[in-house]
């Protein structure tokens, strides 16, 4: 059973098409909608959560229908059973955190005792207990974003709807809780949906991430996947860390293929076949740049694809050294740890040789 | 400079008050003061009336407070969060309070209420036959009534950018925690509304302690007496300084009392403060067959409240004078008589001369002056600046009628006495507050880094104040005087006491008028304000570009 199908999704703004024909199936774990603002991830998870009515297609939680424009179903936002936590988390200021947190268990109409240990449970659960009085505007950015989880995790909802609840944060306190919004939605034992734009964050946090631009979903996979084998040439600028060039297939061997670069001089680079695609046709190849490897001397015969370039400066930067290296009319920056077998800089423009692993780049034909 | 003008501001704005507290506290009638006693007060507290005076004023000023503030904040929600149709009649609500000619909507409310005379109790006479006389101007009941719906709009304009500036997730996590909308609205969206609506609730509980025009119209015949109405009878009929000024001090000591709340009001909103200054979407919400019935709450509203109102005084001011019977007849026997009647009164032109005169002039004087004392406080190194703050904001606590027994004790015996220039100072100290508090507000909000810079490049304080503060301030300015300009024509309160024959004040005129009888008269001079009102709404429209919407 999947837990969340949608199908066909289509919304249009005036003249923003933010969906454009949406459609994707999710068995369980953590989702991430990830996209720059204005890609439809926010319309997306807000017509899930029933805020926003789709133009057309479906949406189906735990195989029940909850929003279906052909059927004209529309369940209302307060009938799906989830949870929504909201990017200025919306915590009522006129009640304090106890009473945001029991609002929605007292219009279950459960006993006085009942929403008390519930209540009390999920802000243990987000380590808020003996706030209980406090008023929202009395607590810190991050304690308002634990008691806005702990108001969705104490309905037990069945989904929890995540809209970039940690951009009102900083940068310290949002590493520290993405982790831990992972745990405890992992020790809850829920699926959520997450939306944001860091694409850090989507790949700490989820099992499953998606990939949004301009209403239309360009990779759905693991984060591993995606970050190895972006499946468009936006998703790979967008993942970020990596270079992508310009190149040209020579030829297709087996599981290999060759391209020429003509940023490199027209170097040719052995990596492997992608699932489409011919020779002779141009295609975008995505080198992550960590895994080049640098030296003073020629790499042994048959390492795979050996470069030779010029070291133009060097930087340090914390614990990292940034080695610049012009490779024809590309400038690479390889970032290396200090403590990596140490490439010898003799100032401006010193001979280097580099080595790319045919794993370590991915072919993009676009369509 | 600067300073200098401040204190001379601060002068002209301190004295009448300080007159009104020692006053309070000694003997004898008109001028001939002399001695301390307390006598005036044990006279006031040992009056068998104060308690019901007490009871009045704060019945009064409470119903109309929360008639008037409950009514505006619905109507705020039904225009932000509804889809009622013709909500578009109350969305010109900022504008009616401006053109409400002076004390018309008393003379209108009156004409359609008095016991015998009104237009109200006689028809359900002729058509229904009902004898007993239902509707009473001159009770509790019928003060309420109009100076309630005189505190609408103020209601309306302090809930509205509420309603409309609403964060749409504080509904939307209530809707997924399983709230409907009916729920969700009762206890959201309105509880949040709760400090904006205290807010609203006591400045127009303190407008009606220190209104005038209802208790002395309304009140007075029906033998309803709050202390507004007895500091003016002892001053006007008794010639009893001491005990106005003894009154005048309990009313400033409620005054005082309610501004106190005011601010703990104000306070209280804090904790509603959470994250905000998006732009936000505010949905409107379907209410299916509700929006008929606040359809009709709307309409009822433009008809009560506006529409018949104006209507009544135009179509008074154009019958031969009134009477139930007259007034029925309309329109087979217009005339224009009442006004060339009035146009005709030496004593209405020169009203209506000096009124124009005095609140332009006032309206200049008070915004410059603000600017100036506004510039001393924040923006230079004065020594001891911040007490003009204080004194600024003073006159607020006085009500406008206790300012001018303050100014008529000042000016007795002195040749300014029976002149404009007593009646010009009274209107500037009951209005710099206003100027002042405006300016302030605007100057706090100008980065002060653009004066420094130049002060660093060699300008004296008069090239910043008229090269870099004038100019930047222009715009609040421009609403500054429209706003004050509008409050000075119709001004009643402060000119009451202070106008002499030969320096008559134009609503003064019309409040006498109607005092004695002239009816129609009185009601042809509103109208002719109403046309003066409207040019300067017009003026105001396209020279200043002030919008009269939110």
């Amino acid at each position: 059973m999947a837990i969340l199908k949608v199908q066909g999704l289509i919304k249009t703004f005036k003249d923003v098409q933010a969906l454009d024909n949406v459609s994707f199936e999710f068995e369980k774990g953590i989702l991430s909608f990830l996209g720059p603002s204005g890609c439809g991830k926010t319309t997306l998870l807000r017509s899930i959560a029933g805020l926003e009515v789709p133009d057309a297609g479906a949406i189906s939680i735990a195989d029940q229908v909850q929003t279906s424009v052909e059927d004209g179903i529309l369940v209302p936002p307060y009938a799906r059973k989830i949870g929504f936590v909201f990017q200025n988390y919306a915590l009522w200021p006129h009640m304090t955190v106890y009473s945001n947190v029991a609002f929605g268990l007292k219009l279950r109409k459960l006993g006085k005792e009942e929403i008390k240990r519930k209540v009390l449970a999920a802000l243990e659960l987000v380590g808020l207990q003996g706030r209980e009085e406090r008023y929202p505007s009395q607590l810190s950015g991050g304690q308002q974003q634990r008691v806005a989880l702990a108001r969705s995790l104490a309905l037990e909802p069945r989904l929890i709807l995540l809209d970039e609840p940690l951009s009102n944060l900083d940068a310290k306190l949002r590493e520290e809780m993405r982790v831990e919004i992972r745990k405890l939605i992992k020790k809850v034992g829920i699926s959520a949906l997450y939306v944001t734009h860091d694409q850090e964050e989507a790949f700490t946090i989820s099992d499953a991430v998606i990939v949004m631009e301009a209403g239309k979903i360009l990779q759905y996979a693991a984060p591993d996947d995606i970050y190895n084998h972006p499946a468009h040439s936006f998703v790979a600028s967008f993942i970020g860390h990596a270079m992508l060039m310009d190149a040209r297939i020579v030829t297709l061997q087996g599981s290999d293929c060759l391209v020429t670069v003509p940023e490199f001089n027209g170097a040719t680079l052995v990596l492997p076949a992608p699932k489409q695609g011919a020779a002779g046709d141009a295609c975008k190849i995505v080198i992550r740049t960590t895994e080049i490897r640098l030296s003073n001397e020629k790499f042994p015969e048959g390492t795979d694809n050996v470069l030779e370039g010029l070291m133009t400066s060097r930087e340090h930067r914390g614990g990292l050294l940034d080695h610049r290296v012009q490779v024809g009319s590309k400038e690479i920056v390889v970032t290396s740890h200090k403590l990596c077998p140490l490439i010898r800089f003799n100032g401006d423009g010193g001979k280097t040789f580099l080595s790319i692993d045919k794993s370590a780049i991915s072919i993009i034909v676009d369509p | 400079m600067p300073l200098l003008a401040s204190v001379i501001a601060g002068g002209a704005i301190i004295t009448p008050i300080v007159i009104v507290l020692v006053k309070s506290l000694s003997t004898g009638k008109l001028g001939a003061s002399v001695g301390f006693t307390v006598a005036n007060y044990l006279r006031v507290f040992g009056d068998r009336d104060i308690l019901p005076l007490l009871n009045n004023s704060i019945l009064y000023a409470a119903g109309s407070a929360l008639l008037g503030t409950g009514l505006g904040g619905l109507l705020a929600w039904i225009v932000a969060r509804t889809n009622t149709p013709g909500k578009a009649l109350v969305e010109l609500m900022p504008l009616y309070p401006i053109l409400m000619p002076p004390i018309m909507k008393n003379i209108a409310w009156i004409l359609l209420l008095a016991p015998k005379s009104g237009i109200l109790n006689n028809m359900l006479q002729e058509y229904f036959g009902i004898e007993a006389q239902i509707f009473n101007a001159f009770s509790m009941a019928g003060m309420v009534w109009v100076f309630g719906l005189a505190c609408v709009p103020l209601g309306y304009l302090f809930l509205l950018p509420v309603f409309l500036s609403f964060d749409p997730s504080l509904e939307e996590s209530a809707y997924i925690a399983g709230s409907r909308p009916v729920h969700t609205t009762l206890r959201i969206t309105f509880p949040l509304a709760v400090p904006a609506f205290l807010s609203a609730l006591v400045l127009n509980f303190l407008r009606g302690l220190r209104s005038f025009e209802t208790p002395v119209l309304q009140g007075t015949p029906g033998n309803i007496n709050v202390f507004v109405s007895r500091v003016y009878d002892s001053m006007a009929l008794e010639f009893n300084t001491g005990l106005a000024t003894a009154y005048s001090v309990v009313l400033v000591v409620l005054s005082v009392i309610t501004l106190f709340f005011y601010i703990r009001a104000t306070r209280f909103s804090e904790r509603y403060a959470t994250i905000t200054g998006k732009g936000y979407r505010v949905k409107v919400l379907d209410i299916g067959i509700w929006k008929y019935v606040t359809f009709l709450a709307v309409f009822v509203y433009f008809l009560v409240g506006i529409a018949i109102p104006f209507v009544v005084l135009i179509v008074v001011s154009m019958i031969p004078y009134f009477d139930y019977e007259t007034f029925m007849k309309f329109p087979s026997n217009m005339v224009l008589s009442n006004y060339t009647k009035v146009m005709k009164h030496p004593s209405f032109i020169t009203g209506l001369y000096n009124s124009l005169v005095l609140s332009i002039t006032i309206a200049l004087s008070t915004v410059l002056a603000g600017i100036v004392m506004a510039f001393t406080i924040y923006r230079t190194r004065t020594y001891g600046a911040k007490v003009f703050e204080f004194i600024g904001t003073l006159p607020l606590a006085f009500p406008p009628l206790v300012l001018s027994v303050g100014l008529v004790i000042v000016f007795l015996g002195t040749p300014l006495y029976n002149s404009l220039w007593a009646l010009g100072l009274g209107l500037f100290v009951a209005y710099f507050p206003y100027a002042f508090r405006n300016a302030s507000g605007s100057i706090v909000n100008i980065h002060k880094e653009l004066d420094e810079a130049a002060w660093v490049h060699g300008a004296k304080w008069r090239h910043v104040f008229f090269k870099i503060t004038l100019p930047i301030l222009k715009p609040s300015v421009g609403g500054a005087l429209f706003y004050i300009f509008i409050e000075a024509i119709r001004n009643v309160d402060v000119a009451v006491l202070l106008t002499s024959p030969g320096h008559e004040y134009g609503p003064v005129t019309l409040f006498e008028y109607f005092r004695v009888g002239q009816w129609a008269e009185a009601a042809a001079g509103g109208v002719i304000y109403l046309l003066i009102l409207i040019v300067a709404v017009s003026v105001a429209k396209f020279a200043f570009n002030l919008k009269f919407s939110l």
